[in-house]
Parts: C-alpha cells; structure tokens; sequence
C-alpha cells in the first residue's frame, strides 16, 4: 500500500472539472423536473383561487363533529297600523324568566320605523322578527341594518332591533301580530350524526388493516424463509433425484387430486352431516395420528429404511388429508348452528373458512399427492441413482431431462397462454434453462476444473449469456410471441392430442417439444450426479415475484380487486393482503439475511435436520423482529387503508371521496380528522411496541 | 478410529485450504491442532462433520466413509460428533434448557421436536448434562445473560446429549479469558479421560496444547508441518510452524 499523498495538479484540474460537470447535470435534471412537474407560483396568488383554498380550509378545519339540537320559541305582541287617540299601548309583563317583546310605538303607519325589544332570550343566539296580519300570513321583517333574516342577540340575552312597518294594502285600523322567533339550545351538545358515519368507517378502516395484516403474515413468513439469501444457498439436490421428483410431481397430482380428494370430500361430508359423524371421524383422526407418532417416535439409531420412509410419508399425507377435511366439515357443521350478534359472528367466520377450504380441498389434495409422490420417487431411486456407472447416468439424466423440461415448459406454455404478454415466459424459462449449456460444453472440452481462473470466468460468464439469449430469441421465434405482444392477441387453442379429458393445444405442445430438447440436452451432459442449486432457483424466483407485486400499488391492486369482488372493503382487503404478503415477505427475509449463521452450524452438526435447525436456529432470532415489522406493516396498512376507498376499496377514504365530490368540506373534515387521530395513535403504538423488541 | 486420507479442500474462491492431509487418529486420543489463523485448522475440523464438503479425499471413522454417505447417513453420524466453537453458537434469545435440549433433535421425532415438545427423560438428560458443567442452576435463564465461559460449558453440554464418541473443538477457548480458558479445557480433558472421548481441539496457544493435547498436530498453510507428542515442540519447530518472527506467549 502506497502512502497517501496530495493529488498532483492535475488531477486536482480533473476533480474540479468532473465538479462543475457533475453540477452542471443536477441543474438541467432540475430544470426539467420543474418543467415537467408545471411548478407555477403566479397561480397560487389569483384572488379566486386564494379566496376558494381559504374557504375549503376554513371548512375543512371547522370539522361538523359536534351538534345542537334546538327548538323555535315564538313570542308575540300585538301592534295596531295606524295610530288612533284612544291607543293605550298593552301592558308587558316584566321580570318573568320566559322571554317576552315589546314593540315602542305600538301603533303606526307603514313605513314607520319602531323598536322591537327581547327579553330572556339566550345570548348571542339567532332570532328573527315576523309580521303578521290579519290574513295569517308570516312576513319576515328583515331587522335595520342587517343584509339577514336573522339577527344575533346581546350577549344578555336581550335584544333591541328596528324594523319597518310593512307596507300591506287596506289594513289600517287592524291588529297585527308581531312575533319573535329565538333559537333555544335543547339539551347538550352532542356528537353529529356525521361523526357517527365517519366512526363506523373508521372501525371498518382498522379493521380492513389488520385483517389484511394478520391475513399476510403466514404466507410472508413462508415465503421468507424462500427469499433468504443464506438459507437457501447452500440448498442442492443431485440433478437426478430432482428429474425424478419433478417427473412425478404431475403423477402425484393427479393420482392425490382424485384419490386422496375423493377420501377428503367424503371425510368432510362426514364431519359436516351431524355430531354422530364427527365423533366417529374423530376416532379415525385420533388412529392416524396415534399410528404416525409411533412409526416415527422410536429413537432412530440405525438409518430409515426405505420402506419405512415410504409408509411413513402415505400415513402422514393420507391422514393429513383426512385431518384438514374433517376440521373444515365441523366448520360448516358450525356455520349452520348459525346464532345472533357476535355468536352469529364467530360461527359465519368458522364456516367461511370451513368453506374456503372446501373450495381448495381437490387442488391441496393434488400438491399433496404431488409432493408425496415426488419424496417416494426420490427415497425408491436415491440408493439406485448412487450406484449407476457414469455413462448410465448421462443417459439417464438425457431421458430424465427430456421428461421434466416437456413438463416444466408444460406448465409454462399453459400460464403464457393466459395473456399476450405472459407468453414471454416461455422463452424466458428457455433461456434459463439453455444458459448453462455453452458454458458446459466449454469446460468439457477445455478441461476447466471446478475452480477456474479469472479469465475463464469471464469466458463462462459470457458463454452463459450467449446461450440463454440464444435460447430467448430461439423460443421467441418459434412460439411467435412477437405477434402476441404486439397485437394483443393469445396463442391459438388447436387441440392436437386429447386423452382421458386432457387436451394438449398445439402451442402447449410447441413449448414442451423445446423444453425436452433443452433439458434433454443438459441432463444428458450433467448426468443424474450433478449437483443442481434447487435452493438458488427457488430464491430467485421467490424474489423476482415479491419485488413485482411490492412495485405493484395497493391502490391499483386495488382497482383490479374492485372489479372481481365489486366495490366495498373486501376489495381493500385483498389488494393490502397481496401487497403486505409481498412488502414483509421481503423485510421477513431481509431479517433471515441478517442472523447470526453459529447457531444453524452448530445444530446442523449435532444431526439435526433441516426443519429442525430452522425451528430452534433461525426462528428464535428473527422472532422480534418479525413482530417489529408486523407492527410496522399494520401501521402503513392503516394508512393505505384511509385511502383505498378512493377507487373503491371501502374504508373511510370512500366516504372522504364522496364528502369531497359534494363539496361538503366540514363533513370531510371530521374524516379527515379522524384519520389523522387513528394514524398518530398507531404511529405512535407501533413506535412504541417497535422499540420494547429491537 | 479416524483416518484421514489425501483431504484437500479447495473454495469456490479458489482458495487452498487443506493440502493432501492424511491422519490417523485412534480412538481416546486428545489431539490438538495448532497453526496461524488461516492455516486450515476449522477447515479440517469441519471437513470432518462436513459442515463443509471437502474436494478430495476420504475421511474413514469406525469403517464408514463420510465423504460418500447419503444426507440420511450424515445425520447418524454426525449424531455421535460433538462440535464445540469459539463463538459458542448458542441461540441467545432461547433459555439455557432450550439450547442444551437441541444437540438432542438428531435422536427425537421431528414431528413432536417441531412444536417444542420434549419428553420427560430428556429434560432430565438436559439437566444431568448442565449439572456435569457445574451450571444446573443457570438451566432456565436466557443464554445470553451468562458469561462467555459459562456459555461454552452449554455448548459442552448440548454436546453431552449427542452422547458423542468423538469431540471436535475449534478454538474452543480462543474468546475467553486465561482463568475461564483453562476451566473449559479441563472439561474438555474430563470428557476424554472419564468418558474416553477422542478429542481434537484447534488451540491458538501452544502452552494449552502442552498442558492437555496426548498429541499435537500442526497445519501451516494447509500443509501437515508436525504431527507428534507436545514435548517435542522446541524453539525450532516453533519458529518453522509460527514463522520467524513468532515468540510463545504462555498462557498462564
């Protein structure tokens, strides 16, 4: 290392330079933004605009949350138009705690001016002079000096107006009635029946968030541990065991889709028909479990046989399968106890989750079937594929490959046929798969060894890219996915095989042909011995998913959810749902990223298995800070949720919106008060539950 | 009985670790490993539980190649070695109890072991474990509250419910202080005098190796450099395993 010394001049001219360049880019960057943005200072001083801000903020700050009732008292006193000798003016009754008026002159002529007195009135309170004549008709004398039907009264509760004797045709020598109308408060202030409205929404708008939140921890807290860099690394199966999982993961599904779903429905109707059934099916449930405890209870000193394993894993999926089946039928059988009030409430809840896992018992059945059948398949072909000699296994892993990519691009084709734009996912999935063919012909034919220099890397790292961008463009072509994009339109649904129910379109076909001749090729030249990285795949695919969703708005999840489920806050609760699961999957995971690794090394040297080291290794370290973040996502979750009701997502920014819409500037401010209260609060708890676990 | 034949262990890095090592350790011996920081002691000690995967080469223990056996196979074995580390590694946030009870999960049903279940004997096991250490009374406050010297002895008894044949210590002592170290190497020194557990301990300072290793076996740059009886180590061989620079520090 050499001693750090002044820059030579030169360097110092060049430093400058880059200075002034680099400064001189802020300001066209700036100048742009400003321009773009249409900053225009002189609009904010136009009389009209100033006068209609000052107005909605005067409302806005003057939020209607309290109210008065009150009730109209009418006090007369009668005076004669036009004023004869014998007028004597009637007496008042003075010092009575009722208000009362008096009117001086209490005769005259039209246009005369008199004096009205009040007395006992409430202070300060609105009041009004009426005339009326003979015909019974109420006139509205409008007081002197006053642009108003109303007046104020004096702060002790008198008052002392002039009005005009109104001008009526063919009245004169007639008794008219002149009556005072005070406004008298009625009982206490109270709360507004906006603020009722605005509370109710509230509650639904805390309410939205936290199921949102709660909903989204789960699969978060899965997703995770997918997402972490440090977990997921060191994670690789023999590329032959993964061929053999993946080939029979469809096999596994169909057999568990119709098997194993045809044992859970009839389970679950069992559970849900009546008291007798479930406790008999308890008994079934309670054997299971009892029969897998104790294959698996007794100390493992010598190594799993294979069968064992194997019956094990039929007995765990079999009566895993009839344990969710059975607890989702005793729901419905408690959704149909029904109840009122918030009895009502719990058994609608139960049954509503019975009832989704209703909905997704054939499908869970499936991934169940599938995953059993693909453990069985690896636990029957492990000792097999370790013994088979090299070339065997290039053979192997060529027909392996051919199987699993014709599935995997399968599945591919037949989501990229959903829309125009999902169909570049097929060349996509190519290109992943194509990308580490060149870069393996060349260490076979170059000798590289399993460390290869810095040069050679490069050499591979460019090779990489050349085959998959080979493998994009190719599959580009051949699924013609141009025309796709650019015209909108999907691939063409030509059913070209059909058995036992499937139909396999062309272009399905088209993609799993490309599938098998890539894999093919690459588990031909792997070998089934090849270590395959399964935990990086899972980790990118994991994380390319989260941070798409995160990038996604709520408010535009939002939309989409308002046009599913239609307009209320179960749209907000799935469109938040999503986004949470997305948003703490990612700081989940981060967290997970984050851990001391000593504790993982340890348990997994003293044989503990995978499941285990994460329960006792990870899981204690990150629990703090997952009930840290589950606060913080509650506490954004409850702001979007104020405002997820502007496109519909119900909450209070729907009733906002439309307070705003009818220019009901004071009721809009009891919402948005409301929401200012809600949040601080929670800022505040989050704040503080934060700090008592970081 | 472990041998060690032709082990070499090369990163991703490219990195040499270890360099065509071969061993024979029979069984109850106290082996310690000596060398610079770098020179391939936790790299050796972990090839051997295959916390890492070495490049080339067999490790033979009671017959069995651990470089060849299945996942399944691993476990079994790496049941019956202990791993004790400089840093400890305990779960700081679980209690005493807790960690001691996890060296156990190799032998427990996942299925219970998952939801924290434990029967009634392991507990027990757990408790005569931290009682052999002298902190059974520590059993249910959180590890992190204990010193560094009293969080090894838990790492010495989560290792005690492995019931191990074999002992791997990497620096065991290298974080506490002399006093504290010496109390953890007579634990050590107990465990394969009582229990006659090989014990193969990487150590930083030679007087520890003098004072408790049967046998001393030195690594300098992945290189076996001394394979013998800790009175054999003079100045000489000192300077050729340290470098010329290097002066012994005792450790007192």
């Amino acid at each position: 290392m050499t001693q750090t010394t002044d820059p030579s001049p030169s360097r110092r001219a060049l430093n400058r330079l880059f200075f002034v360049l680099a400064a001189a880019v802020v300001l066209v960057i700036f100048a742009y933004g400003w321009t773009v943005t249409d900053i225009d200072f002189t609009v904010t001083q136009q009389p009209q605009r100033q006068e209609n801000v000052t107005n909605a903020l005067q409302e806005l700050l003057s939020p209607n949350v309290f109210t008065q009732d009150y009730t109209i008292q009418n006090t007369t006193t009668s005076f004669l138009v036009t004023c004869t000798d014998d007028f004597s003016a009637p007496a008042t009754q003075p010092n009575t705690s009722a208000p009362y008026i008096a009117v001086e002159p209490a005769c005259g002529d039209s246009s005369d001016l008199v004096t009205v007195r009040g007395y006992n009135f409430p202070p300060n309170a609105l009041a009004r002079i009426n005339w009326i004549a003979t015909d019974g008709e109420r006139r509205i004398r409008q007081v002197v000096g006053v642009e108003a039907d109303n007046f104020v009264t004096k702060p002790d509760g008198t008052f002392s107006v002039q009005i005009e004797v109104p001008r009526i045709r063919g009245t004169s020598g007639e008794t008219h009635t002149i009556e005072a109308q005070g406004r008298f408060p009625n009982g206490a202030p109270h709360f507004s029946e906006t603020t009722g409205v605005v509370m109710e929404r509230m509650i639904e708008t805390i309410f939205l968030a936290l199921i949102a939140t709660t909903i989204s921890i789960l699969p978060s807290a899965i997703l995770s541990f997918l997402a972490a860099h440090n977990l997921m690394r060191s994670v690789r199966i023999p590329l032959g065991n993964l061929l053999v999982g993946f080939t029979l993961l469809p096999v596994g599904y169909f057999f568990g889709a119709t098997l194993l779903g045809a044992l859970g429905s009839f389970v679950l109707n069992l559970s849900s028909g009546g008291i007798a059934a479930p406790a008999a099916g308890m008994i079934v449930v309670f054997g299971a479990v009892a029969s897998t405890s104790r294959l698996g209870s007794a100390p493992q000193i010598a190594p799993r046989t294979p069968l064992r394993s194997i019956a094990m894993t039929l007995v765990v999926s079999v009566a895993g399968v009839i344990v969710i089946a059975f607890v989702a039928g005793l729901a419905l059988a408690i959704d149909r106890l029904g109840g009122d009030g918030i009895v009502g409430d719990i058994t609608r809840f139960i049954g509503s989750l019975g009832e989704i896992i209703q909905l997704v018992l054939v499908p869970l059945c499936g991934i169940v079937g599938a995953v059993a059948a693909a453990s069985i398949g690896g636990m029957l072909t492990t000792p097999l594929l370790r013994q088979i000699s090299v070339s065997v296994s290039h053979i192997l892993g060529a027909v392996l490959g051919v199987l699993g990519g014709a599935i995997l691009l399968g599945m591919v084709a037949s989501i990229g046929m959903s829309a125009a734009w999902m169909g570049l996912l097929v060349p996509a999935v190519v290109a992943s798969l194509s990308s580490p063919l060149l870069p393996q012909l060349y260490s076979q034919f170059t000798g590289v060894g399993l460390h290869p220099t810095g040069s050679q890397r490069v050499v591979l790292t460019a090779l990489s890219w050349i085959g998959g961008a080979i493998g994009f463009s190719a599959t580009f072509v051949l699924m013609d996915v141009s025309r796709a994009m650019v015209e909108g339109v999907l691939p063409g649904r030509e059913v070209i095989v059909s058995f036992a129910g499937v139909e396999v379109y062309a272009y399905v076909a088209k993609a799993m042909l490309i599938g098998a001749v890539v894999a093919g090729i690459m588990g031909g030249l792997q070998g089934t011995r090849a270590n395959f990285g399964i935990g990086g795949v899972l980790y990118s695919i994991t994380r390319t998913l989260l941070n798409a969703l995160r990038s996604i708005e709520p408010l535009i999840m939002g939309l989409v959810f308002v046009i599913w489920v239609g307009i209320g806050p179960f749209a907000g609760v799935l469109a938040l749902t999503l986004h949470s699961i997305a948003s703490l999957g990612k700081l989940y995971s981060e967290q997970i990223e984050t851990i001391d690794s000593g504790p993982i090394e340890a348990l997994q040297s003293t044989g503990a298995n995978r499941l285990q080291t994460i329960v006792y290794a990870v899981v204690p370290q990150i629990i703090p800070s997952y009930i840290a973040f589950t606060m913080y996502r509650w506490d954004i979750n409850v702001r979007m949720s104020t405002i997820i009701g502007f496109v519909g997502g119900g909450g209070i920014g729907f009733l906002l919106q439309q307070q705003i819409n009818l220019l009901r500037y004071r009721d809009a401010g009891v919402a948005v008060l409301a929401i200012a209260i809600v949040v601080s609060i929670l800022d505040y708890a989050s704040a503080a539950i934060r700090e008592r676990y970081v | 009985m472990l041998i060690i034949q032709n082990l070499t262990k090369i990163y991703e890095n490219g990195f040499v670790a270890l360099k065509n090592i071969n061993l024979e350790i029979p069984d109850g011996q106290f082996v310690s490993i000596i060398g610079l920081s770098g020179s391939g002691k936790s790299t050796l000690l972990r090839c051997i539980n295959r916390l890492i995967d070495p490049t080339a080469g067999r490790i033979l223990w009671n017959g069995m190649d651990i470089t060849a056996v299945s996942d399944d196979e691993l476990r079994q074995i790496r049941r019956r070695i202990g791993m004790i580390f400089q840093q400890f590694n305990l779960v700081k946030r679980s209690s005493v109890m807790t960690n001691v009870l996890a060296g156990r999960l190799g032998y427990l049903n996942p299925l219970y072991s998952l939801v924290n279940y434990f029967p009634k004997s392991e507990q027990d096991r757990a408790l005569a474990a931290l009682e052999r250490v002298g902190i059974a009374e520590k059993a249910y406050i959180r590890a992190s509250s204990l010193s560094g010297g009293q969080q090894q002895r838990v790492g010495i008894a989560r290792t005690l419910m492995q019931e191990p044949e074999m002992i791997l210590a990497d620096e065991p002592v290298a974080s506490l202080d002399p006093a504290t170290s010496h109390s953890v190497m007579k634990y050590l020194q107990l465990l394969n005098k009582e229990d006659g557990l090989t014990v193969l301990c990487s150590l930083h300072f030679l007087s520890l190796a003098r004072a408790y290793a049967d046998r001393v076996i030195a690594l300098k740059d992945g290189v076996l450099e001394f394979d013998g009886l800790p009175g054999e180590i003079d100045n000489d061989r000192f300077k050729q395993i340290y470098g010329e620079d290097a002066v012994e520090v005792e450790i007192s």
